[in-house]
């Protein structure tokens, strides 16, 4: 990639429209690869990784220019690894209970206390057979998926492979999920899950260029209750997905057009 | 009555258009949508009804709801589908409930983004790579946009799914028969070479496969060889100048000694036989976990052979040297003087190839006058003693006179869009957060 920025834009911007501001240049310590990550709206903090150099940023919610991090974590005890191919490309904050979720190249999920700096370990680590984790080693071809987090019911959504294992959000080793959603019916696609928790929807990208909406308590073979199917109806493929239950929105990148749609869709909020 | 046509047409499709924005409990949310003139009680934010551009648009598929949808009768069918509210699927039924509704609004950036710049000596023509369209343009080299003149238009466009131009940065222009050489910087993990005559969507000449993070080219015309600067994991390989397909290259630099890190852009001095690479300093062995850090930019030297985990010659590192997200590198044959385009330093920086540790360079070309904005491609044209920049931010390509220095004008711009515009400067949109305090999109490249 060319230009490894983080540009801010208007909700309402539209074609063309200038960001209102950018993260940019050697001092912010970001680079390429930057594949999901978080606004924190407890602390008002922008969290995601170097991914190239294997550390979390965390920002001031407002940071512009060559602004550098308020802190980062990175260093031998972290436990930070990713992979050649994807590198470190997906983080997840979790405001309400201060902690950052990096899923790392071990098939392990790293919890990091949200205000710890340096070259620290994590505070606990999602890892072992029973967890069912799958994520690529370092040297294969692939990206680390991003977690969702559920502060409400206290659920941690891992993606893994065309699965959705669903945890505790404060489980610990070698612990099995509560719940899997797996199988044909299912359409994952194995983006970054959110979680709309007032209705305990999972928003997830899914297969075909979709996003799809299960329930916090779907367990097996079940389809999605809702599908948009964003490359049908855009030409575009699907890299993600955030949400704006405020206003009622979900807005989806897709990398091959350098393009943000928005879609209006109350009926997954209302 | 040919201007009360196209008026009463015009209506109609604004209305078609607002009708279809109409809130999800509106009274007409069961009924089919016919184009007619409705009610309007206030205008929504929600503005996109369709591609503006007729080119995007039909680039869909055929099937797609946003496909060039420009009359008022078509605009009205495309609009029937997914119009209504959907009710969640029952999990019961085995069904999935279909959202269709065509987006609401879109953020994306209509004009190019030059992110590299070349010139074909030969054919007198410049070059330029373009990474938001995913196209290569190619000029007069004395095209110029004259203040207050629409966007120059293209000689000819490479550009097109046969093509397998996406996100390339780095081009090389063979200084002989004009073939067209360009690197992808994101997953097409190729190199692509095109006939200088080429134009449209046409098939490459040849492809050549190369590691992910390609970013830059650079070709030893007396040995026949091949460079390309790769970001991470940072290498060089260097392959046969004519290799094709899954060639291995004859050697790479790679390794902890090499102080490699994010590289980006290369130069070669075949006169004295030194490759310079440039480097952001975002350090880690993917392999090991911790065992990232972060250093300065940096411009490290190597001779031209080099091959394998090895140290180089010396490295240019420092606050002195201004480096901010160096880019692109281009050297002077006659001089030795090392061209740098410095994205966020606004700038473009000019070393002696001599030079070692923290050092400021001889030249910088910067300012309001130089109309430089995130510079990320350089290119010596020795023959006509010029420098040229591609500018990422604001669609255009400047030139500047080989000995220039400061805060100087260019002496012509190729611009791609309105005059003033500010390019979004986006690459590779891979995800979006939402701020929810200051209702801002956060859109990473």
């Amino acid at each position: 990639m060319t230009h490894p920025q983080i540009a801010a834009f208007a909700r309402l911007a539209k074609e063309n429209t200038p960001p209102t501001r950018t993260l940019i240049g050697q001092k912010t310590l970001i680079s390429r690869t930057m594949h999901a990550f978080d606004y924190d709206p407890v602390h008002d903090e922008i969290v995601v990784n170097s991914p190239l150099a294997q550390a979390i940023l965390i920002f001031r919610g407002g940071a512009n220019g060559e602004e550098p991090p308020v802190r980062y974590i990175q260093g031998p005890h972290t436990q930070i690894v990713g992979t050649g191919y994807g590198a470190l490309d997906a983080v997840t904050v979790d405001g309400v209970n201060n902690e950052i979720f990096l899923p790392v190249a071990s098939n392990s999920v790293l919890v990091f206390d949200r205000t710890a700096t340096g070259d620290v370990a994590p505070k606990r680590v999602l890892h072992g057979p029973d967890t069912q984790i799958q994520f690529p080693a370092p040297g294969d071809r692939g990206a680390l998926p991003a977690v969702g987090v559920d502060p409400i019911h206290n659920l941690l959504i891992v993606p893994s492979r065309a699965s959705l294992l669903i945890f505790d959000r404060n489980a610990s080793g070698n612990t099995k999920p509560l719940r899997v959603i797996s199988g044909p019916k299912t359409e994952l696609g194995g983006g970054k899950p959110h979680v709309y928790a007032p209705k305990g929807w999972i928003v997830a990208t899914a297969a075909r260029g979709a996003i799809g909406v299960w329930s916090i308590n779907d367990n097996g073979d079940v389809p999605p209750r809702w599908r948009i199917p964003v490359t049908k109806i855009t030409g575009m493929n699907v890299n993600g997905v955030e949400i704006d239950p405020v206003h009622k929105e979900i807005m989806v990148p897709t990398g091959n057009g350098n393009t943000v749609f928005t879609f209006s869709v109350p009926e997954i909020f209302d | 009555m040919s201007r009360i046509i196209p008026i009463a047409v015009g209506i109609t499709v604004l209305a078609v258009c607002l009708f279809s924005l109409r809130p999800a409990n509106s009274p007409w949310s069961s009924i089919t949508v016919s184009p007619r003139l409705v009610s309007v009680q206030r205008f929504p934010e929600n503005e996109l009804c369709a591609f503006d551009d007729l080119a995007s648009a039909a680039a869909l598929p055929p099937d797609n709801l946003l496909r060039a949808p420009r009359s008022a009768s078509a605009i009205a069918r495309s609009l029937t589908v997914g119009s209504t509210s959907a009710y969640a699927a029952s999990q019961n039924s085995g069904e999935v409930a279909d959202i269709s509704r065509p987006p609401v609004r879109t953020i994306r950036d209509t004009y190019p983004t030059y992110s590299f710049v070349s010139v074909d000596n030969q054919h007198d023509q410049v070059v330029l790579q373009d990474n938001n369209l995913w196209s290569i343009r190619v000029f007069n080299r004395l095209e110029n946009t004259p203040p207050g003149a629409p966007p120059s238009v293209p000689k000819r466009i490479i550009q097109g799914p046969k093509t397998d131009i996406q996100f390339n940065n780095g081009m090389y222009i063979d200084p002989k028969n004009g073939d067209i050489y360009s690197v992808e910087t994101d997953t097409g993990d190729k190199v692509v070479v095109f006939d200088r005559t080429k134009q449209g969507d046409v098939e490459p000449t040849r492809i050549l496969r190369v590691p992910h993070r390609g970013f830059s080219l650079a070709v030893d015309e007396d040995k026949q060889e091949l460079y390309v600067g790769v970001q991470y994991p940072p290498q060089v390989p260097v392959y046969r100048k004519t290799a094709s397909g899954d060639e291995k290259p004859l050697r790479s630099l790679q390794g902890e000694s090499t102080r490699l890190s994010d590289a980006h852009g290369v130069a070669l001095d075949t006169k004295k036989k030194l490759m310079f690479v440039n480097n952001w300093g975002h350090v880690s062995d993917y392999l090991t976990a911790g065992t990232g850090r972060f250093e300065d930019a940096s411009i490290s030297v190597y001779p031209l052979d080099v091959r394998g985990d090895a140290a180089p010659l010396r490295v240019i590192q420092g606050p002195k040297t201004q480096l901010n997200w160096p880019a692109a590198m281009s050297l002077d044959p006659d001089t030795g003087d090392l061209y740098v385009a410095n994205d966020v330093g606004q700038s473009i920086l000019v070393f002696k190839e001599t030079d070692e540790g923290n050092v400021a360079p001889s030249r910088v070309i910067k300012g309001t006058k130089t109309h430089l904005s995130y510079p990320t491609g350089v290119f010596v044209d020795a023959k006509n003693k010029e420098v040229w920049a591609a500018n990422f931010g604001n669609a255009t390509a400047t030139v500047y006179p080989l000995s220039a220095n400061g805060n100087v004008a260019p002496l012509r711009i190729i611009r791609s869009a309105p005059e003033g515009y500010e390019g979004l400067r986006l690459g590779k949109v891979e995800a979006v957060a939402y701020d929810t305090k200051r209702e801002e999109y956060l859109v990473p490249n």
